[in-house]
């Protein structure tokens, strides 16, 4: 019997001197008191390790069965805990605290994901108590302990809604709870060190490990979790859980302001530098600002007396690097914070060499692509390529990218703080910042949209006491320049650039209304000429063509379909979007596609035809 | 015509090298139309006459023609902004933004003294200051402090820590600190416009167009 064998190896061993203990003698040891203890023997094997005769056996060979024994106690049958905790207790005390180390963390890390949280919360405290066994040789253990624990918890599903978070059916809660009281002898400790004159070094290897618990903390799970306000869930766990790990930050000497400006401030002389790096992950920081700023988490630690500006330039890293994700939430998160901390801004304010750090273009263009791509990135489509039956491939570029008809929450949302990252900046910026734009988006929709802010600032600008240098005057007329221009002169695809070219006549016609000829306060009389040439005649020549191209097609389609009226339901032609193909499109389909492409171009048309007018009214001689 | 036309070369080279162009044209003329890095790598920012007396005609001469072989005109830059090598050479010192400095008129602080300090260390622009504060509404409201409760805590915490004077705090705070002396208690009455102005600060007690109030001890200059 297993209780025999382990009685026989235990009384072998005790007349073994010096701890000269045989492989054997370990695996004996092992494999009995494993089995004694799955036999329900837990009563007897207790007896057996307490029994001092029995001390120097246990202290070498105990820890092995903590594998079996915590398998034991995470069934939880009544009958054999009391014995079982004991047992454990025991072995806390005796044996080696490096290899109860070993022994407990290797639980933690073989749990499957089902049993996570009850064995965290099992042996958070029997680590403790081995820890601090440790003395001061603690710091590297309890960086390892804190990794391992980390790790299996940020397995655990992270609760969505309010409910959920109270249920904390999978434990994530209740073992970010039991950790915050793991760490506290911990914190303690370094911050004893920390008080009076004592400086406690920052390169203190339990300050350090410390340090990055907190920070994995703030990526795995902080950063996947949506904080609910005091109003919508009283008494949240998460909540507590982030308040404590930015007190812990404080309270080990980091300054959650000289956190949060590390990038911008950063020198790249610092010796060590990279490691610098590694202790502060970027991802991280991300979290801590959006805990600071949009969830007001610790608050009261966190000083009032910071600028916004400097607020706003020290976000737009962590905005940046949110914007640049592709999971849906990260982009959420990066979305609020950069409107919560262009709020707090006053408008007009963003002064120009803003615009030469990176972030503060690259931030609007990570803006952009959020907003021009699908929620589940599998159409990027905006151009329908029909193929007809009679081998000949006509390009209908159709934009359904109309900024202004945008459905998605997160996309109207995007624009939303879009236009707010533009109301912000002083008028040069915003100069600037439309150059700059209008160089590099590429895109017909924003394009547009950067048309109408021009206009609205050259609006603006006519007002009394509200001239400036950039919407009037000499700086005025580049910037049309780049307005005011097709891309591919007459061959330019009307269709596909028709956010940008309907905004860009919007604004010539409201010019040529608004400032009078005699006036010319924008310029824009005596630079009629050339728009005319480079412009105007170009676009009157693409349209004429284009129409003529559609109306053309139109015409056959419609016959088309007359003569294949019996077949009506099969399809004349293949769709193809982005090389996949879609359902055929019938005949219907195609005569609908093309008329609204010829509405489209009368569109057009009616815009230009007025500014003809316009200009010939003036240049006509009054009589 | 998609981009903007380049500027035309005004001067010849026997004109350039002739008495009849002043410095300051040519200075004005390449201010006018170089982009602005290539200003500043030509040490042609700023006032032209400075610019005059630092610059030789040689120089200028040099950089015209330089302007004019690069193409490196106004308005060619921002692409250049959103490149790495820009940004790289930007985020090398730390970037001290300042809002633009309206037409002043009054500082829109008060300070009394309420202890004295060593009344000879003041801090200058970028010196780190470390302070204890409390804020207060008019109303008393307190909105911010970082003194602690009890004088055995004041041992564990720190001071507020941060470089003076280059806008990392509220402008009220930049220039108040400027003016207090090593060991200085004094009371800072700060009007919104250099606090947080119209907006407030949204979501905390810190309500629009709020006058703040605040209890400063200069602890130490470094």
């Amino acid at each position: 019997m297993a209780l025999e064998q382990l009685c026989d190896v235990v009384q072998r061993c005790q007349a073994i001197k010096d701890e000269g203990f045989s492989p054997e003698d370990y695996d004996l040891f092992f494999t009995a008191g494993r089995t004694c203890l799955e036999q329900g023997n837990s009563a007897q094997v207790l007896s057996i390790l307490v029994d001092e005769k029995n001390k120097n056996i246990v202290r070498c060979m105990g820890w092995n069965l903590l594998g079996p024994l915590v398998q034991i106690l995470l069934k939880k049958e009544d009958k054999n805990l009391p014995h079982c905790h004991a047992i454990l207790s025991h072995l806390l005390e005796i044996c080696s605290p490096k290899e109860l180390l070993v022994g407990l963390l290797e639980q933690v890390e073989e749990a499957d994901t089902g049993s996570i949280a009850e064995t965290v919360t099992l042996l958070l405290k029997p680590l403790q108590t081995v820890l601090l066994r440790l003395g001061m040789k603690k710091a590297s253990s309890v960086g390892m302990a804190l990794s391992t624990l980390l790790s299996q918890v940020a397995r655990l599903p992270v609760p969505v809604t309010k409910e959920q978070e109270e249920d904390d059916v999978f434990g994530l809660c209740h073992c970010c709870t039991a950790l915050l009281q793991f760490v506290k002898p911990f914190v303690e400790e370094v911050k004893e060190g920390v008080k009076d004159n004592n400086r406690i070094s920052k390169d203190n290897e339990l300050r350090v490990e410390l340090l990055k618990f907190c920070m994995k903390s703030l990526s795995k799970p902080l950063l996947e979790v949506q904080l609910k306000d005091p109003d919508t869930l009283l008494k949240s766990p998460l909540r507590d859980f982030a308040t404590e790990i930015l007190i812990i930050l404080s309270s080990i000497g980091e300054s959650l302001p000289d956190l949060l400006s590390r990038n911008v401030l950063k020198r790249r002389e610092v010796p060590g530098f990279l490691e610098e790096e590694v202790r502060y992950p970027k991802e991280s920081l991300a979290c801590l600002s959006h805990l600071l700023f949009v969830d007001h988490i610790a608050v009261d630690i966190f000083p009032a007396v910071l600028s916004p500006i400097f607020v706003l330039q020290c976000n737009m890293e962590y905005i940046e690097l949110l914007l640049s994700r592709t999971e849906e939430s990260h982009l959420l998160k990066g979305l609020v914070l950069y409107e919560k901390s262009l709020i707090r801004v006053e408008d007009n304010s963003l002064p120009v060499d803003l615009l030469e750090l990176k972030t503060f273009f690259s931030v609007p263009q990570n803006l952009v692509k959020v907003m021009t791509l699908c929620p589940d990135q599998t159409l990027v489509s905006e151009t329908f390529c029909v193929e007809v039956t009679c081998n000949l491939m006509w390009f209908i570029s159709i934009v359904d990218f109309d900024l202004s008809l945008l459905t998605s929450p997160q996309r109207t949302k995007g624009l939303k703080v879009f236009q707010l990252s533009i109301d912000k900046f002083n008028t040069e910026a915003k100069y600037k910042f439309f150059k700059g734009m209008l160089k590099t988006s590429h895109h017909a929709g924003v394009e547009g949209y950067i048309i109408k802010n021009i206009k609205n600032q050259i609006d603006f600008s006519l007002k009394p006491c509200n001239g400036n240098d950039w919407f009037l005057g000499k700086h005025l007329l580049p910037l049309l320049r780049l307005v005011l221009c097709l891309p591919h002169g007459p061959e330019t695809d009307l269709l596909q650039n028709l956010d940008r070219i309907m905004e860009s006549l919007n604004l010539l016609r409201y010019m040529l209304i608004r400032d009078k000829e005699w006036e010319n306060e924008t310029g824009i009389w005596t630079e009629l000429y050339k728009i005319e040439d480079n412009y105007l005649k170009p676009l009157r020549t693409g349209l004429n063509m284009s129409k003529a191209h559609y109306e053309a097609e139109l015409k056959s389609a419609k016959e088309n379909k007359k003569i294949s009226s019996k077949d009506s339901k099969a399809s004349v032609c293949t769709v193809t979007v982005d090389n996949e193909k879609l359902p055929n499109m019938t005949p219907e389909m195609q005569i609908q596609v093309l008329q609204s492409a010829v509405f489209t171009f009368d569109l057009i048309e009616s815009v230009l035809t007025r500014i003809e007018e316009i200009i010939e009214t003036k240049e006509r001689p009054l009589s | 015509f998609m981009m903007a036309a380049d500027p035309a070369r005004a001067w010849s080279d026997e004109q350039l090298k002739g008495e009849e162009i002043p410095k300051r044209e040519l200075i004005t003329f390449i201010q006018e139309n170089a982009a602005h890095s290539f200003l500043s790598e030509h040490k042609l920012l700023g006032n032209i006459k400075n610019v005059a007396k630092t610059a030789k005609k040689e120089q200028l001469i040099e950089a015209y023609n330089q302007l004019f072989e690069s193409k490196r005109f106004k308005g060619t830059e921002v692409d250049a902004v959103t490149e790495q090598v820009q940004a790289a050479k930007i985020s090398d010192a730390p970037k001290e933004i300042k809002t633009e400095p309206v037409d002043e008129g009054p500082p829109k602080f008060t300070k009394t003294i309420l202890k004295k300090g060593d009344k000879t260390n003041f801090p200058k622009k970028g010196d780190t200051v470390s302070c204890w504060y409390t804020g207060t509404l008019e109303d008393g409201t307190v909105f911010d402090s970082n003194i602690p409760a009890t004088a055995k805590k004041k041992k564990q915490t720190k001071p507020l820590s941060f470089k003076v004077g280059l806008g990392r705090v509220i402008r009220g705070w930049d220039e108040g600190l400027l003016v207090m002396s090593k060991g200085e208690t004094a009371r800072l009455e700060i009007e919104a416009e250099w606090a947080y102005g119209r907006k407030g600060v949204p979501d905390s007690k810190i309500p629009p167009n709020a006058k703040l109030i605040f209890e400063v001890e200069l602890v130490s200059i470094d």
